[in-house]
């Protein structure tokens, strides 16, 4: 109780407050750029938190983390483009709305439906996170490495239809994490003569090359195609009765969404996705939705805000990160000195504290910026695309070279902004690249440290009941799509067989 | 669109082999097992190798299919823009230290606007890259006590 009252009132001093709200201001922006999602918010704008304490810094980073995530269904509900995968069920009602001059009315009714997503997730954050961290303390080495291994392969078996690709991905992101020097030895790798890579590849320099470079060269792509439709934004707040229609499916989703941000690999889009399927499932008028129904908008806007908050749980309470979001979100939290995990709620009780209370005066400042400033995030969208990719660019070369200070790193990240474009178009998934790279280190340590408790031997990885549990997920979740072909074809080949 | 399909997989396969030689190379330990530096990176790069070379016979038995996002990237100005961009990247790199921060940034932003906004619009891009340029500078060089060039 005293850590709690104690995280209030930091999060309640006036310079936390004005960062919240120019953290909830400036990823609302980002994440209202057409193509431009959380991941790459946060990516450009971490050079902001530099020279911050650690506290107002993790407030920082948090508020533009959920700012991009109401950012994006902005562009949704205007443009018919998401900022990314979470704000695509925005697009499915939110555009029929817009179209219909309703704009307002759906932007104030996907802010209020994000925030008591939010809200409801902060409240189970702060039911779940204490006993999970406590729960993250039984882990040894071997089940840090196989809870590592499950993160990486759940979040690669979403990649339906492109396995291969992702397991690419991951294996690249694992082998780019192996250069410099060995740090249980001394031992240079892969440093190919290079000093600078002694220290080895900044994974923050991959982050913006490939979220901001990579996405604004992808961007180019359909630059001259820029959507131009003036619309009416009518009313800034919606009617009785489309709160009626929308209250119980934005309750609904909410836990939904919260619990699916938890597991590992799933997220915003996942979350979005399912709430927006169930509710049309068991709707009245399931024939509305995709013609601009209210809880057609509301039900995914608050399974995604909830998703968001409960995807920070696996990332603070045991330092693995379910998505590439919240994986740029570590990195950012590594470079200001701030360990997630487990001893995070041990050691440093007030700063966690401090950052769920941040969680729920961000999402009320959220809603005061979204909804009172309806208009000028309408004229911010109206901005040109090709004045915002260059700025974008800039500010990734500056957030660049205040990481070390030399302009060798600009080769570096221009090298993984073209290659970032390249997976793009081939379709590469780019969060198990990143989760690899980001975690690879500290996966590399916890297997050589059990292999070195066990004198050599793979059986400590099936040393313990929560080893065993992982080992099967993981197996299972690789394997997953193949069980589910093979039982559809048996169930085919049943009947016939008869 | 051939070169870029099939590049990848080549590339990958070629990474992975240039990584597992190098880890055959890689000096022994002085602590502890010598070859404990190795074997991940070895593990690591043999799953890259394979899954690459799947990689490349599944993109061998699709190469005569069309994808459009490259046909787009390779279509229009598109080139020009990503080109552009790398090549003025480049160019910071080169002059930012020795030029300095902030003629170096109204040099390169205002040649990317240039490129990627149009020459038309020549009054926007100037207001742009020296508002930008001159916050970014105060923002960075005098609220967040980052040391610039």
């Amino acid at each position: 109780m005293d850590a709690f009252l104690e995280g209030l009132l930091t999060s309640l001093q006036p310079i936390n407050i004005f960062w919240i709200i120019v953290g909830g201001f400036l990823g609302t922006i980002v994440g209202m750029l057409p193509g431009l999602g959380p991941a790459t918010a946060v990516a450009v704008l971490i050079p902001v938190t530099f020279g911050m304490d650690a506290t107002s810094a993790l407030i920082l980073m948090a508020a533009i983390y959920y700012g991009a995530m109401y950012g994006g269904s902005r562009s949704s509900i205007l443009l018919n483009t998401p900022g990314d995968g979470s704000a695509i069920a925005a697009t499915f009602d939110g555009y029929p709305m817009a179209q219909r001059g309703l704009a307002g009315q759906a932007m104030a009714l996907s802010a209020v439906a994000s925030f008591i997503g939010g809200i409801i997730a902060t409240i189970g954050f702060i039911a779940l996170a204490a006993p999970l961290s406590s729960f993250a303390l039984k882990f040894g080495p071997a089940e840090y490495f196989l809870l590592m291994l499950l993160t990486l392969s759940a979040i690669i078996s979403l990649s339906v239809g492109r396995m291969v690709k992702g397991l690419i991905a991951m294996s690249l992101g694992l082998l780019l994490s192996t250069i410099g020097i060995d740090t249980q030895t001394g031992v240079y790798r892969f440093t190919f003569g290079i000093p600078h890579l002694s220290e080895g590849l900044d994974f923050l320099i991959v982050i913006i090359g490939i979220y901001a470079v990579g996405e604004v060269l992808f961007n180019y792509l359909n630059i001259d195609e820029e959507k131009k439709e003036k619309k009416k934004v009518g009313k800034i707040w919606f009617t009785k009765d489309q709160w009626k229609r929308s209250k119980w499916p934005i309750l609904r989703s909410g836990p939904l969404g919260f619990i699916i941000g938890v597991l590992p690999g799933a997220g915003g889009s996942i979350a979005s996705m399912l709430s927006y399927t169930t509710e049309k499932q068991i709707s009245r008028k399931p024939d509305e939705f995709g013609k601009g129904a209210p809880e057609g908008l509301a039900a995914p806007e608050s399974a995604n805000n909830a998703a968001s908050v409960g995807a920070l749980i696996p990332l603070l309470t045991m330092g693995i990160p379910g998505s590439g979001t919240t994986a740029v979100m570590l990195g950012a939290l590594i470079m200001l000195g701030i360990r997630p995990g487990p001893l995070l709620f041990e050691n440093d009780p007030g700063m966690v504290w401090t950052l769920i209370n941040s969680m729920f005066i961000g999402n009320i400042a959220l809603i005061i910026i979204n909804i009172l400033l309806v208009g000028l995030l309408v004229k911010i969208l109206d901005t040109p695309a090709k004045v915002l990719y260059p700025i974008i660019v800039m500010l990734a070369f500056i957030g660049t070279y205040t990481l070390g200070y030399s302009t060798i790193d600009f080769f570096f990240l221009l090298i993984f902004g073209y290659f970032g474009l390249l997976l793009k178009i081939l379709d590469f998934p780019i969060a198990p690249l990143i989760l690899a790279i980001i975690v690879g280190g500290d996966m590399e340590q916890n297997f050589r440290m059990s292999l070195a408790a066990s004198n050599g031997g793979f059986g400590i990885f099936f040393g313990s009941t929560i080893a065993v549990v992982l080992v099967v997920l993981t197996v299972l979740s690789l394997f997953y799509p193949l069980i589910i072909k093979s039982f559809k074809k048996l169930r085919g080949a049943g009947p016939a067989a008869d | 669109m051939k070169i870029i399909k099939m590049g990848m997989p080549v590339f990958l396969v070629v990474l992975s082999i240039v990584f597992l030689l190098g880890t055959y190379n890689l000096p022994k330990a002085k602590l502890g097992n010598p070859d404990a530096p190795l074997y991940f990176p070895m593990g690591v790069s043999v799953l890259l190798l394979v899954f690459s070379v799947i990689y490349l016979f599944q993109e061998l038995r699709r190469a005569h299919e069309d994808n459009e996002q490259i046909r787009e990237m390779l279509s229009g100005r598109t080139p020009l823009l990503i080109g552009a961009t790398i090549a003025l990247g480049i160019g910071y790199a080169l002059i930012f230290e020795t030029v300095g921060f902030l003629f170096s940034t109204i040099l390169f932003l205002g040649a990317l606007l240039f490129i990627v906004n149009g020459r038309r619009k020549w009054i926007t891009n100037i207001i742009v890259t020296i508002t930008f340029s001159f916050v970014s500078w105060y923002a960075f060089s005098e609220l967040l006590g980052v040391s610039l060039p």
